[in-house]
């Protein structure tokens, strides 16, 4: 045979160990690159939920869209007063010739005797649960009642005490005489921070669900006070309308 | 002058020097259409000559720092990514991080049908969007000179932080002592003092980079003198 014959390498040849490591050792190293690049992507992945800019864009987004709705309602609210402001308009002229008529003044003497009789006549005893007019309460109110309703039922969520000191034993929603009573003695902790400590009032939080039927409506928000009189927290009209279809 | 007025000159002017720090802004305003963003951050507008000098910038980490095709890379200002386009062929995954949501918009163009490439919008000074231990390398180009110095040194502190053990770091400004850095230095003193762009670039010196990169905990620092006439960092964590 002519030259040397090929060289075969025996598995023991240290140069094909060599050879099989460094794969192996690249090979190890490529996985390892690759899991610390997956491990980046979750963490940006996680982070991007919870990094600060994520939170700030959630909820400027979350108060773009109140802003809209309080528009909404100031705009619902604006159409409401003016047509009040024209019923009220046609109530006075119509008021203004009433009393202008001829039977308005012959009738006057009558209307005088009546007033002088109402007065002699003993005041009629007060309902059942009359809310006392005239309590102070500090209070706070977290979904505002100064709204347009357009769900059939909402629920008041909020803190309050009576500022004389007493305890507040029960809440409830009088809209329109209906009484809608509600859970109080919930835990404010903020609140307290603030505040100080209430001790007749250590739990001052509440939540009243209600119906809210269509239409126009007096709501008031009452507690009861040492599970005796019932005084009214807030008043307002309301105005609930559904959403349209 | 009343002292009232001396607190509102203050404020004043507090913000006026406030405008460089506010990066996000002005970057964000320079990165309203490609051609402006490439202007601002690469001084030309066409792709052939943004591929060159990226190629060149690629030859330069080569050489200072090495680079390996398993290498998990992050690049800290990445612009429109001009440099990561074509780096992201001789590397596992780049990953280009920058405070300007507008020029990674371009980039995400530029860079599209690369799937070894990704992009992240930092919210504010530093990498805090990114876990530690990750990079291979971590290199920050043509940057600095638009930072303050408190700023550049957040992003060497953050570098050190997002390396693995052993991995490599490189930051480049220019240098206030060659000709180039002379110039640009005199030309910035010119300004009047009310009309400095906040993007104007300031030079580093060579101590300045590398006492950032010792302090930050970096070994085997190095000063590079590029043909660039910029200066480069390059450093090691420890391992």
């Amino acid at each position: 045979m002519d030259g040397p014959s090929p060289v075969t390498p025996s598995p023991e040849d240290p140069s094909l160990r060599i050879a099989a490591l460094q794969a192996e050792i690249e090979g190890v190293k490529q996985r390892e690159a690759a899991f610390r690049a997956k491990m980046v992507h979750e963490f940006l992945d996680r982070g991007e939920r919870n990094t600060l800019l994520h939170v700030l864009r959630e909820e400027r987004a979350a108060l773009i869209r109140r802003e809209q709705e309080a528009f909404a309602d100031l705009e619902a609210f604006t159409r409401k007063l003016e047509a009040e402001r024209a019923t009220v308009l046609g109530l006075q002229d119509e008021l203004g010739r009433i009393r202008g008529s001829w039977s308005w003044r012959l009738a006057a003497p009558l209307r005088a005797l009546g007033r002088i009789l109402s007065h002699a006549r003993p005041t009629p005893s007060p309902g059942a649960n009359p809310p006392a007019a005239g309590g102070v309460f500090t209070y706070y109110l977290h979904t505002s009642p100064f709204r347009i309703y357009r769900d059939p039922t909402f629920t008041l969520r909020g803190w309050a005490w009576p500022n004389d000191g007493r305890a507040v034993t029960a809440v409830r929603i009088n809209l329109d005489g209906r009484l809608f009573v509600g859970r109080h003695g919930l835990e404010e902790p903020e609140v307290i921070d603030r505040h100080g400590p209430q001790p007749a009032n250590p739990l001052p939080g509440f939540e009243i669900a209600f119906e809210t039927p269509p239409g126009g409506h007096l709501l008031s928000l009452e507690a009861q006070i040492e599970n005796s009189e019932w005084r009214s927290i807030v008043t307002t009209s309301i105005w609930c309308e559904p959403r349209l279809p | 002058m009343s002292s009232e007025n001396a607190h509102a000159r203050w404020r004043r002017s507090a913000t006026t020097l406030g405008e460089r720090s506010a990066y996000k802004k002005v970057w964000d305003g320079q990165a309203e259409d490609f051609d402006v963003a490439s202007l601002a951050v690469a001084g030309h507008m066409d792709e052939a000559t943004m591929d060159l000098t990226a190629r060149g910038f690629i030859d330069t980490l080569r050489a200072t720092v090495g680079l390996d095709p398993n290498d998990v890379i992050l690049e800290i200002g990445c612009g429109i990514g001009r440099i990561g386009k074509p780096l992201s062929r001789e590397c596992l995954h780049w990953f280009g991080a920058d405070i300007s949501g507008g020029m990674l918009g371009h980039a995400a163009a530029r860079l599209r049908g690369l799937p070894n490439t990704s992009l992240v919008e930092l919210s504010t000074v530093g990498l805090q969007e990114f876990p530690s231990d990750a990079f291979d390398l971590v290199y920050c180009t043509i940057v600095f000179m638009h930072l303050f110095e408190w700023d550049r040194y957040r992003y060497v502190e953050e570098a050190f932080r997002v390396l693995r053990p052993g991995g490599r770091c490189y930051f480049d400004n220019y240098p206030l002592d060659s000709e180039h850095g002379w110039k640009v230095f005199t030309e910035g003193a010119r300004y009047p003092l009310d009309r400095r762009p906040a993007h104007i670039s300031m030079a580093s010196t060579r101590e300045e980079l590398g006492i950032y990169l010792a302090k930050a905990g970096f070994q085997d620092v190095r000063i590079h003198d590029l043909p660039n006439e910029l200066i480069a960092a390059t450093g090691q964590k420890p391992g």
